[in-house]
Formats: C-alpha cells, sequence, structure tokens
C-alpha cells in the first residue's frame, strides 16, 4: 500500500525546466569601447552575443529574454522594442508587427531568432544615431538604472507568469477564456547578465548597492562578464546574488566564455562546477565623495559610510541624526603584526604559504597531497 | 523533454546513424532536435562544446559537471551518443574525449546565426494570397479536423456516433492509420482499443506526435522517404502561425505528406493543386514541450478548444468524488463517460460521481489511474487550479487504490542481468543501471537485477570490456 501514498501527487504534472528569462544589460559606454576597439569591437560583441541570445533561446521553448543597454546618461530597450502608444502586446503572433522595427520572413532563420536579432540591431543603431555630444558629458555608464530597469522588468514578467495570481483571477474572472489566463503556469526563472566595460561605477554606490539588496531578495542571480574597467562594485553584486564573475583574460573568445558559463540557467547550474570570482573586493564607497575606502566611518543609526570623520554640523549626512566622529580618530586601529614571521623566513620556502607547519620531505619541491 | 517529445525520441533512438546524419543536413531540424529531444543537461553540454575548438575530454567534463549529477550526466551523455550527435574518441593514449558530429555541429551553428543558403525554415509565399486566411480560421480548421479523428474514436464506446453523425468526416487514409496504430480496431465497426484510450487522454500535443510516429513508421511502405518525413516535421515544428509557406521547395514525398497532414488538421491548404500551404497551430507547437504550451498565452489548447466550452479547464471534482464539468462539447463529456458515472446533463454543465465502478471499468478498458488524475488535473476549473495539489489527495488516493485492487502483479518488459562473475562487477553495472534509471529489480543475494532498457547497459559492458 505503501507504493500508493507516496508523495507523488505533489509532483507538480509540468516536466522539464521552468522557462527562463535572461535580462541581458549591454553597456554601451563609446568611451570603454573606443579604447577596446583594437581588441574587441563593439559589433563582433554584438555578433556573438546575438548566437549567445539565439542559444539560450533554443535551450528551453518558453525562454524569454531582453536586452538593455545602459548607455552614457541613460538606459534604452534594445529588445524587447517598447511599444509606443498601444498596450504591450504579451501575444507572440503578432507582436513582431507592433514594434518598430518590421522585418520581412527569411527561409533561412529561424522566426523568433530573426525577431530578436531585427529588433535588437535596430534599437542599437537608433541608440548610437540619437548619442549627441551632450550625453558623452559624463564618461562612465548608467549602470544603477539599467539594473533597476532590469529588475522591474522581471518583476513584471514574473507577475505575469505566475501560477497562482489572485488579483488578476478575480479581476478578470469573465474574461478568463481569452487565453491571456492560461491558469496552468510555471513559474519563471530569471537572471541578469551584466557585459560590463566601464570603469569608475563608484559614484553610483547607493542605487547599485539598492539594486543587489532588491535582486537578492527577489533570488535573481547577477551574472557579470567584465571586459575591460575596474571591479569594485559588480563583483561584490555577484557575492551577493550567487550569480558568476569573469573577467575573461583573453576577450576575443567572448562567445566561448558565454556558452560555457553563461548559458547554463538556474536548473542546469545545479549540476555544474561554476567558475567562482575567487577574492572579492568588499569594500565599500563612501557616501559623501563615492571614493572607495579602505577605513570608513559609519553612522550609528542609518549605518552611512564616510571617509572622513568632519562632518559639517556633526551630523549625519543621510539621516540628519546628530553624529561625532571626532573622537574616532584618536583611537586609531592598530595592525598588530603577525609573530610567526620570523620562523617562516626560516624554513624558507616561499612558494607554499600557509604549508609550514608540515614538515616538508624535500627542500624546494613542493609537494601536493 | 516533455512526456509528449518523449514518444518521438524513442523513435529517434532506434534510428540508424545514416538516418540521423541526413537528418541533421537540414539546420532546421538540427534545431528541432535540440529544442526538443535533449535532456537538459545535454543542452548545456552541446552548446559548450558547439564553439570549442579542441575535442572536449571525459577529464574536463569530470571537472565541469559536479560528482553528485552523475545521473543526469549518463543520461545525457547516452541520448547524445545514441542520437549521434557526440562521439568520442581516444585523443591521446590516455584522454578520451567526446567530439560534436561534424554535421550536427555546422547545421546547428548554421541555425543560431541564421546563416547558410539552406531554406530550411520554410519559404514563404511571394504573392499574397487571394483568399487570404486568418489565425481564427486556421484554429477553427485544426479544431474541426483533430476533434473529427478524436470523435471518430470515441465515438464507438459513449454511443454518440450514430446519433450526431460526427466523426463521419474522417477520411479512409486516418481511418486506416488509425488501424495501424492500434488506436482502434476494425472488428465491431472501429471499436476504441486500449492504445487508444491512452492515446485519447493524452495533451494534444502528445496525441498529434503519437499519430505522426504511426504515420512515420508506416511512411516507408507508401513508397516514402523517412528522412524526408522526419525533417518536414521538424521543419513544420520552426514555422510561424497564419504565414503562408510556398510548396515550390518540397520534395515530393513532402508535397503527398502535405494532403495526409491536411486531413489531420496540421497544415490547411485551400485545393489540392494550391501552391502554400498554412501551418496551423497543431504544427506550429510541435516541437514546443509542455511548458511551452502553459505559458506561452495563446495556447495550444485554444486551438483545440471545442468553441462551445467556456476555458481550458472546466472540470471541479470535489472531496466526495462528485465531479462537475462545465462543458457543453460531445467530445469531452464522451471522454468524461469513459471514467465517471454521469447522472445530470444542463445546457452549460454535466454533473456526475467518480465511483468504484465507473473507475475499474475504465481500468478494464485499458486506462491507467495515473492517466485519470492527469486528465482531470489538466483539465481542472481555474478554480481548482489554486489548489496545492489541484485534485482533492483523498480522491487521487482513492482512483489509485481502486486500480491497484485488480493489479497485484506488474508486468515490465525487460532484461534480466544475471552471473556477473565478481560482486565488484555485479555492484559496478547495477550502479551504472541505476543512474541511467533503468533499473526495475534487483537482488543483492542473487546477483542478479533487472533492466526495462538494454542497450546502453551493453554499450557499457562493452566499453569496460575494451578498456580491459
Amino acid at each position: 500500500m505503501n507504493a500508493i501514498d507516496g508523495t507523488d501527487r505533489h509532483i507538480k504534472s509540468t516536466d522539464g525546466p521552468p522557462p527562463s528569462l535572461l535580462t541581458i544589460i549591454l553597456d554601451t559606454n563609446p568611451f570603454a569601447w573606443a579604447h577596446l576597439s583594437s581588441i574587441l569591437p563593439l559589433s563582433s560583441v554584438v555578433a556573438n552575443l546575438l548566437v549567445f541570445i539565439n542559444a539560450h533561446l533554443a535551450s528551453g521553448n518558453a525562454n524569454e529574454v531582453a536586452v538593455i543597454a545602459s548607455h552614457n546618461k541613460r538606459t534604452a530597450w534594445l529588445y524587447p522594442t517598447p511599444a509606443p502608444v498601444s498596450a504591450h502586446n504579451t501575444n507572440g503572433d503578432s507582436s513582431s508587427r507592433n514594434g518598430a522595427a518590421t522585418h520581412t520572413q527569411n527561409a533561412n532563420k529561424y522566426q523568433p531568432f530573426a525577431e530578436v536579432e531585427t529588433n535588437l540591431l535596430f534599437n542599437l543603431d537608433n541608440l548610437l544615431k540619437t548619442t549627441t555630444s551632450d550625453d558623452l558629458s559624463t564618461t562612465t555608464t548608467q549602470i544603477a538604472g539599467a539594473l533597476s530597469t532590469a529588475l522591474s522588468y522581471i518583476s513584471k514578467s514574473t507577475i505575469r507568469h505566475s501560477p497562482v495570481d489572485p488579483t488578476l483571477l478575480e479581476s478578470h474572472a469573465l474574461v478568463i477564456d481569452d487565453g491571456n489566463l492560461t491558469s496552468q503556469r510555471v513559474n519563471l526563472v530569471s537572471r541578469i547578465l551584466v557585459l560590463s566595460v566601464s570603469g569608475d561605477l563608484a559614484s553610483q554606490y547607493i542605487p547599485v548597492m539598492n539594486a543587489i539588496f532588491a535582486a537578492q531578495r527577489q533570488r535573481i542571480p547577477i551574472d557579470i562578464l567584465k571586459l575591460a574597467g575596474d571591479t569594485v562594485l559588480l563583483q561584490q553584486a555577484c557575492d551577493a546574488t550567487g550569480g558568476i564573475y569573469m573577467a575573461p583574460e583573453s576577450p576575443q573568445g567572448l562567445l566561448q566564455y558565454l556558452m560555457m558559463a553563461f548559458l547554463p540557467d538556474a536548473t542546469a547550474r545545479k549540476w555544474l562546477v561554476l567558475p567562482s570570482a575567487g577574492s572579492v573586493d568588499f569594500r565599500a564607497a563612501c557616501f559623501c565623495h563615492r571614493n572607495v575606502v579602505d577605513i570608513g566611518f559609519v553612522c550609528s543609526v542609518c549605518l552611512s559610510i564616510f571617509c572622513s570623520p568632519n562632518l559639517p554640523d556633526s551630523t549625519c549626512l543621510t539621516c540628519s541624526s546628530v553624529l561625532s566622529l571626532g573622537g574616532a580618530i584618536t583611537a586609531a586601529p592598530a595592525l598588530i603584526p603577525r609573530k610567526k614571521k620570523k620562523r617562516k623566513r626560516v624554513a624558507g620556502d616561499g612558494s607554499t604559504p600557509g604549508g609550514s607547519a608540515t614538515p616538508l620531505p624535500g627542500n624546494g619541491t613542493p609537494v601536493h597531497p | 523533454m516533455s512526456a509528449s517529445t518523449s514518444q518521438a525520441l524513442d523513435y529517434l533512438e532506434g534510428q540508424t546513424q545514416i538516418t540521423h546524419q541526413k537528418l541533421y543536413e537540414q539546420p532546421s531540424t538540427a534545431l528541432a532536435v535540440f529544442r526538443c529531444m535533449l535532456p537538459h543537461l545535454a543542452k548545456t553540454i552541446v552548446m559548450a562544446m558547439l564553439y570549442m575548438p579542441r575535442a572536449f575530454t571525459i577529464g574536463d567534463l569530470d571537472h565541469w559537471i559536479r560528482a553528485n549529477s552523475k545521473g543526469e550526466r549518463e543520461k545525457a551523455i547516452s541520448v547524445l551518443q545514441s542520437l549521434h550527435i557526440i562521439t568520442h574518441s581516444q585523443e591521446s593514449s590516455k584522454s578520451l574525449s567526446y567530439r560534436l558530429e561534424s554535421g550536427f555541429a555546422n547545421s546547428l551553428r548554421q541555425a543560431l546565426t541564421g546563416g547558410g543558403n539552406h531554406k530550411s525554415f520554410g519559404v514563404p509565399s511571394s504573392t499574397p494570397d487571394k483568399n487570404d486566411v486568418d489565425i481564427a480560421f486556421l484554429d477553427q480548421f485544426a479544431r474541426k479536423q483533430w476533434e473529427a479523428i478524436l470523435y471518430f474514436m470515441v465515438g464507438s464506446t459513449s454511443g454518440l456516433r450514430d446519433s450526431t453523425g460526427l466523426g463521419e468526416t474522417v477520411g479512409n487514409g486516418t481511418r486506416k492509420l488509425l488501424e495501424i496504430g492500434d488506436f482502434v480496431t476494425r472488428a465491431n465497426h472501429g471499436t476504441i482499443t486500449k492504445t487508444g484510450f491512452t492515446f485519447l487522454l493524452q495533451e494534444a500535443n502528445a496525441q498529434v506526435w503519437s499519430l505522426l510516429i504511426v504515420y512515420l513508421k508506416q511512411a516507408p511502405e507508401l513508397g516514402m522517404n523517412e528522412v524526408d518525413v522526419l525533417s518536414f516535421i521538424f521543419m513544420l515544428g520552426s514555422l510561424s502561425l497564419g504565414q503562408d509557406y510556398s510548396t515550390a521547395t518540397l520534395s515530393p514525398t513532402q508535397l503527398q505528406m502535405l494532403e495526409d497532414l491536411n486531413d489531420f488538421g496540421i497544415v490547411y491548404r485551400s485545393s489540392k493543386t494550391s501552391s502554400r500551404f498554412y501551418p496551423t497551430r497543431l504544427a506550429t507547437t510541435l516541437t514546443s514541450d509542455a511548458g511551452a504550451l502553459q505559458t506561452t498565452s495563446t495556447t495550444f489548447s485554444n486551438a483545440l478548444r471545442p468553441s462551445t466550452a467556456p476555458g481550458k479547464g472546466y472540470i471541479i471534482v470535489e472531496t466526495n468524488y462528485r465531479i462537475y464539468a462545465y462543458t457543453s462539447s460531445h467530445l469531452q463529456i464522451a471522454v468524461l463517460s469513459l471514467f465517471a458515472r454521469l447522472s445530470s446533463r444542463f445546457p452549460n454543465l454535466v454533473s456526475g460521481k467518480l465511483t468504484k465502478d465507473s473507475i475499474q471499468r475504465a481500468i478494464k478498458l485499458g486506462i491507467e489511474a495515473r492517466q485519470i488524475i492527469d486528465y482531470l488535473t489538466a483539465h481542472a476549473h481555474p478554480q481548482m487550479q489554486k489548489n496545492n495539489p489541484v485534485l482533492p489527495p483523498t480522491v487521487m488516493d482513492q482512483i489509485r487504490l481502486w486500480e491497484y485492487e485488480g493489479e497485484r502483479i506488474e508486468a515490465t518488459h525487460g532484461h534480466l542481468m544475471k552471473d556477473f562473475s565478481s560482486e565488484k562487477e555485479y555492484q559496478d553495472t547495477l550502479g551504472y543501471a541505476e543512474s541511467l534509471g533503468v533499473l526495475t529489480w534487483k537482488s543483492d543475494q542473487k546477483r542478479v537485477f533487472f533492466v526495462d532498457r538494454l542497450e546502453q547497459i551493453s554499450a557499457y559492458l562493452v566499453s569496460k570490456k575494451e578498456k580491459r
């Protein structure tokens, strides 16, 4: 009789992995790309990215993709093309018609792939054409804005896919047969991939951190592919959200990095050994000058970080509570030197740090157990 | 991979390497096989290997895939090997490595990049159709044709056939096909068989595949090229709905197929000589799996929804075994009456009860409890869908118990593995069988075990022998 009352009745009838939404944030900062152009021009990155997107779409039948450009002063949608006036059409059959870019059928291309490609290229072209010299006054990119846009798009899609959605079910109870509200829906699994080339992101420390925490709450991993620039903030984003961080040594092999490390979705990641970030730079940026600080001063009320103790009026800049940091300087944190240093030098084996406790059989031959 | 495509996979795995190679010449087929036949991990592996300049050594694979997901890995690799997508080769004296079959890899790359001039994703008609048809019409056409087939099958049991005259429009070719597929028997004016019931309770996508596979198996007898038929089916899955396609690039076999597919409601042609065809929703969702069908806003079941039914789900099951079905479709009532005792009928509602007699009658006819539960779950009313689990647990358990009452013995086809030379060898092979999920029964004492599929195990034993 045990065979009958199994727990298997709780298994949903859906088989296979849940659909996954991949939101790609493409850093289109012209300064950084100009710098990179000799090694890896933007055009070839976009071509590689398109193959990667197609691979993602092919990996699951219900997989979706969204691409956001994080430009100098603004973020822009590359795919899906936002519908100008009419309500966003979620119907896959005719959405290609209302977008700005229409295309003719090509017998050599799979239809969904062609649609993404046409839209993405059209929008990217548009974005680059409309970039004015005024836009180029800053050299950094709107990564915080792009992350927030991505997160809001993801949460919108998640609501659209959620299996139980009481508000929608009740308000649409009468029109339930229009097919848009299929009652058997499965949860959407989302992730964000940031293709970053710009450095100097510390100026957006607070909004980016907020986006990271929001992603953490929603269990959305943020993957980072860093082609150029410094890494302070984005590495933390991966670490906090459980994403993958990669700074490839040879960016020319971009496609292979994408296919091997970033293509597996949450289901496949359970089975794979993922590349790890190694050591993560956890330093924070101060709230007053947006500098990355090694030692900072923290408001005891709102936990804001400041680089110097001399605050105007002795009030916290964020929460305006009284904050006197003058006393903090006097007790400068002292670094206590480690005592074992001398013995280590005696052992004379600098190549295996930390291994000095075990006596080595032969001097100079690093033996791995 | 879903239940609906697993039978297609079974069929495909049974084909020879030459058939596979011919199939993979078309990028659309390579893509379709990738999309709907491979397990998830296999897709990941293929994608990782696709642009890799050298072969993927087994050592690297070991490092990449976690040790505790060995079962998944074995499954993925064995499917890939049986479909001849990867081959393993001896690179150097020590390392074995996997390689993607070059034909498959090239086609898949072409499919992803959209390069080449293979025209395998369907050639759209260049001229506008003078009697243009819209999506609603195609849906209606598909529904009409497919339901006719279902009516034809179910009609004999429910006694509706004579009174309504439904199912009489089914062509002779289709009837013959249903007989060959053992869905109905000719005896007694076309009575539905056990396989027929299984067919009937499947989701629509799986039904289409079942029928197409019967069609495929029969293809050589009709003088049709099997590879042509298969790649055409896969191509249909990659077309877009509402677009008309030209027949100019199709082979004679495929032209012949169009007629039959028109009968099934899978494609639409205005006349037999028309130079264009429209794929219906039945065709365009062929290579989508269940997940896609549930999430895409306009689902497949829309296409098959009887025009009068209120929505996708229409059945309410109460804990006291009463069922209420908000439908007026003959087909749905007929299906329900297979396993429920229906008592009253209203203009838009049928009510009845699941009784021991009704369930056991269904089981005698060859329907499994699992199928009944799946059917009820899949067609549950939106109000029921809010529950988790969807059906009341008592009802589900009771249906299983009723089935169990009549089945003290379960028969499984398969092979007995015995006479192992050592305990180690026994344990090793057993472990492999377990990780593949083909193990049905074992006895450590006697060192024998029973598997329901042999191919991969024998390949494993052979490769072990070679190593020695």
